[in-house]
């Protein structure tokens, strides 16, 4: 059975390599049978991309699909360097 | 000598802008002019490095109210398009930042820019150094040529100020939150060694998405990562106080 460590790095690197999806900062955990996906992007479209992508690269695994989105909004508070 | 006046920069980077993001920030930028004299932006404007997406970020920038500087990221890079990217975005009127300088009247005042992609290797005492296979000091020597090229820009500059503009980070303050394992890939100290030793009052880059918005360079010179992911908001603002 492979190691989980390399069943997460291989779902990393195909979030970052596939041309769907190219996103370098998610986590991947797995555990057991369970994978989780931690990290921050900024659309509904893009978190589902990686979970597809994950899903593909490790079809044999529960997948929880934490990312979260981020609005990026109003630009917010000046800071005044003296 | 001239009394220099507050100059405001809006900043972000990593805006990671793919095809179904048309529009999408262009709303966020609406009324920059009243809060900002120059605009920043610190690299990663595409997700994948398409002239497509180039040309949704091109339409996304084009003719602000305010100047607008850019440089590109590592994922505008990643489909070999950098300079097709870059002429898109000088087609819609944005200043395009390839390891030189731009000098921008902003007021009273001549703003000096500075800046390109930057590059790794690690931080002062961690850090890759020019020897062994040919693979590594190419890796080394692509972020020297890049500090030199700054630090020769910088001084050659007849501006009242100096403003750095990078996607990769010159200190490792600015990656608190990112995993130490891979400090070497997101920034040099090279950088800052350059610009601390030409002089600027602000550095901003972008790249390190889980870092932390705030550091400072070993001369003491102010560091901002601007990171959307890390800000949290459409853009940053940080005001230059006259003197």
């Amino acid at each position: 059975m492979e190691a989980p460590q390399y069943v997460a790095a291989r779902v990393q690197q195909a979030l970052a390599e596939d041309t769907r999806t190219h996103e370098l900062g998610i986590h991947v955990d797995v555990r057991g049978d369970q994978m989780f996906l931690r990290g921050k992007v900024s659309g509904a479209e893009q978190r589902e991309r990686l979970g597809a992508v994950a899903h593909e690269a490790a079809p044999g695994l529960r997948m929880h699909n934490e990312i979260k989105i981020v609005d990026y909004g109003e630009p917010g508070e000046d800071e005044h360097l003296d | 000598m001239s009394i220099l006046t507050d100059l405001r920069i809006a900043a972000a980077g990593d805006l990671h802008l793919g095809e179904d993001a048309r529009g999408s920030y262009r709303e966020r930028l609406k009324g920059i002019e009243e809060r900002a004299d120059v605009l920043m932006l610190a690299g990663d404007l595409t997700r994948h490095g398409t002239l497509e997406e180039g040309r949704v970020v091109a339409d996304e920038l084009r003719d602000l109210p305010v100047p607008a500087v850019t440089v590109l990221g590592n994922h505008d890079y990643h489909s070999d398009l950098q300079h097709e990217i870059a002429a898109v975005l000088r087609d819609a009127g944005v200043i395009v930042l390839d390891d030189d300088g731009v000098v921008i009247q902003c007021g009273d005042s001549k703003l000096g820019v500075v800046g390109g992609k930057g590059f790794g290797g690690g931080f002062a005492g961690k850090c890759a150094s020019e020897f062994g296979e040919r693979e590594i000091k190419d890796f080394v020597g692509h972020t020297r040529q890049i500090a030199d090229a700054w630090r020769v820009a910088l001084k050659e500059m007849q501006v009242d100020r100096r403003v750095v503009l990078s996607h990769y980070s010159p200190v490792k303050e600015t990656l608190e939150g990112e995993p130490l394992e891979i400090y070497p890939f997101l920034g040099s100290y090279l950088l800052a060694e350059a610009v601390d030793t030409a002089g600027a009052e602000l550095i901003l880059h972008g790249h390190a998405h889980k870092g932390s918005e705030k550091g400072l360079t070993p001369g003491g010179i102010r560091v901002r990562n601007v990171a959307l992911p890390v800000l949290g908001r459409a853009y940053a603002v940080y005001c230059l106080n006259g003197g």
